[in-house]
């Protein structure tokens, strides 16, 4: 099991009385299973709703809780990738991977076989004995993903995995993503700045307001998805020029503009 | 050859050449101030063969080595670890720093009588100068160090459920490593000069010892092999530590250079 549950969550970061209000009143639930990106203006806090779920952050007011349990500190249990990697230099792609299963103390031949398994779905199984600093952004990124998903965790939280890739290498993350959540579907929580990529990731899309940060709407693109069946487009540019996904992008564009506006306003 | 080699000979040949020239064939400076090359030679043989300050050459730099390496091991056995505690407890740092303040500006020099009136002339005085000079660096750029990690490297690590032991050697100690390195290279230095006016203060062996007593002597060629020797003694230690740094490293320079 692997349900996200934010019930009435605040955040202020210093005091109550001269604090900054990041988040207010955040209530999301986010079922077994399921994809739930989360988009919105920056420093609206979003990154902070994911590190509460992390165990990094403590909520101020209200309970973020998984499967009913209140979150008190980090666990392999909910698997983080961050934008900027952090990966250990220190250690190859293998040792990278294998760390987390170490620390769950799974016997060695099991880990062999499951890091296996992921270097030949993530086709790093030729980078196994290099540094991270041998590989490219996007190789770098695919690590950390893999060494996330060979935890089998219930939940994955994607801190703007793609923030720090170009375009092109951007879109080829996105489409294995897709290919990896389909194929092995876990409780994600995805946050974005890039409203294509919540679209074509995720199942709900939660779109924020500006700071204080609070939930303003959320859409459910996974009836969409299927009703319009886009997972038959393996390309993301052939399922982005679809007519149901540039309607709802413009929609949560407009969205965002309103919050732009006022913010300016 | 690589050039750089190639340059250093030349500049090395260059000014063995000029201390012959001014010394011995033009005699401008006197042998009393400063000694020719001939007469510094004759001092190397004097020490090596026959002895001097109590004890010939190999003798004094096995001393000199021994507790230099001592003091220095030991420096890095208390400093790495207070350091790493520093770094990463603040509540250790908070307990601990206020002493390192009043501490630190007091030279590790100024400390040789208190030792001396505390453990004599012997090895036990100088090994604890030179851990007191050695120790400030270590735990300083440890310190540093393990403040200078990737904050989401260390949420990664805790993100894994890292075991304590296993945080500590997987996680800080290779990612403090190059700041301890630092520290380490600082330390050896501090360990040598300490070591060398901790023996000029008093000692019954020692390339210190050489030095004071060729002074009182007034014997310049003496006082010559002497600093030769504490500077290639130096050197080798530090060339020692550095192949270690390589070896420890390899992941940090080939890192370096792929970031450019």
């Amino acid at each position: 099991m692997g349900v996200i549950e934010f019930k009435n969550v605040g955040k202020i970061f210093g005091s109550r009385a001269s604090g900054f209000v990041a988040l207010e009143d955040i209530n999301l639930e986010i079922r077994d299973k399921e994809f739930v990106a989360i988009v919105g203006p920056s420093g609206c806090g979003k990154t902070t709703c994911l590190r509460m779920v992390a165990g990094f952050e403590p909520a101020t007011d209200g309970v973020v809780s998984v499967d009913g349990n209140p979150i008190k500190r980090p666990g392999p249990d909910r698997a983080v990738v961050f934008q900027q990697f952090a990966l250990f230099p220190w250690k190859t792609v293998y040792e990278n991977i294998d760390l987390g299963l170490r620390n769950l103390n799974v016997s060695r031949p099991e880990r062999r076989e499951r890091i296996d398994a992921i270097l030949t779905l993530m086709n790093l199984t030729a980078y196994a004995k290099h540094f991270p600093h041998q590989l490219s952004g996007g190789m770098q990124q695919r690590v950390a993903i893999a060494r996330a998903y060979v935890l089998d965790p219930d939940v994955l939280l994607m801190d703007e995995p793609f923030g720090a890739l170009d375009a092109q290498t951007r879109v080829v993350m996105q489409e294995e993503l897709v290919r990896l959540a389909r194929k092995n579907p876990r409780s994600v929580l995805f946050i974005t700045h890039a409203v294509e990529e919540a679209v074509y990731l995720a199942d709900r899309v939660a779109i924020m307001t500006r700071a204080p940060g609070r939930i303003k709407e959320v859409l459910d693109v996974a009836s969409i998805r299927n009703a319009e069946n886009w997972d038959s487009h393996e390309k993301i540019e052939d399922v982005m020029d679809l007519e149901s996904f540039v309607h709802l992008r413009t929609h949560i564009w407009r969205s965002l503009r309103e919050e732009k506006a006022a913010q300016h306003a | 050859m690589p050039r750089r080699v190639t340059i250093g000979f030349a500049t090395i040949f260059t000014v063995l050449v000029l201390w012959l020239m001014l010394s011995t064939v033009l005699a401008v400076i006197p042998s009393g101030r400063f000694p020719s090359p001939a007469e510094t030679w004759s001092a190397l043989v004097h020490v090596s063969g026959r002895g001097y300050g109590g004890g010939d050459l190999m003798m004094h730099v096995y001393n000199s080595l021994r507790l230099v390496v001592m003091g220095f091991l030991f420096a890095i056995f208390t400093g790495v670890p207070l350091g790493l505690l520093m770094g990463w407890s603040r509540r250790a740092e908070a307990l601990i720093n206020p002493i390192f303040l009043i501490i630190r500006p007091i030279p590790p020099l100024a400390w040789i009588p208190l030792a001396i009136l505390w453990l004599g002339l012997g090895d036990a005085a100088k090994i604890m100068v030179i851990w007191f000079s050695a120790f400030v660096p270590s735990v300083i750029n440890t310190y540093a160090g393990v403040r200078n990690i990737d904050r989401p490297m260390l949420e990664a690590a805790y993100m894994l459920g890292m075991p304590r032991l296993r945080f500590v050697s997987e996680v800080l100690i290779p990612g403090a490593s190059p700041m301890i390195f630092t520290g380490l290279r600082l330390s050896l230095q501090a360990s040598w000069t300490t070591l060398v006016a901790a023996e000029l203060v008093g000692a019954f062996y020692g390339i210190g010892r050489v030095l004071n007593v060729a002074q009182q002597d007034l014997y310049p060629g003496m006082i010559l092999v002497g600093m030769i020797a504490v500077a290639i003694l130096g050197w080798g230690t530090t060339r020692a530590l550095g192949v270690v740094e390589a070896r420890a490293l390899r992941w940090n320079t080939a890192a370096l250079a792929a970031k450019g």
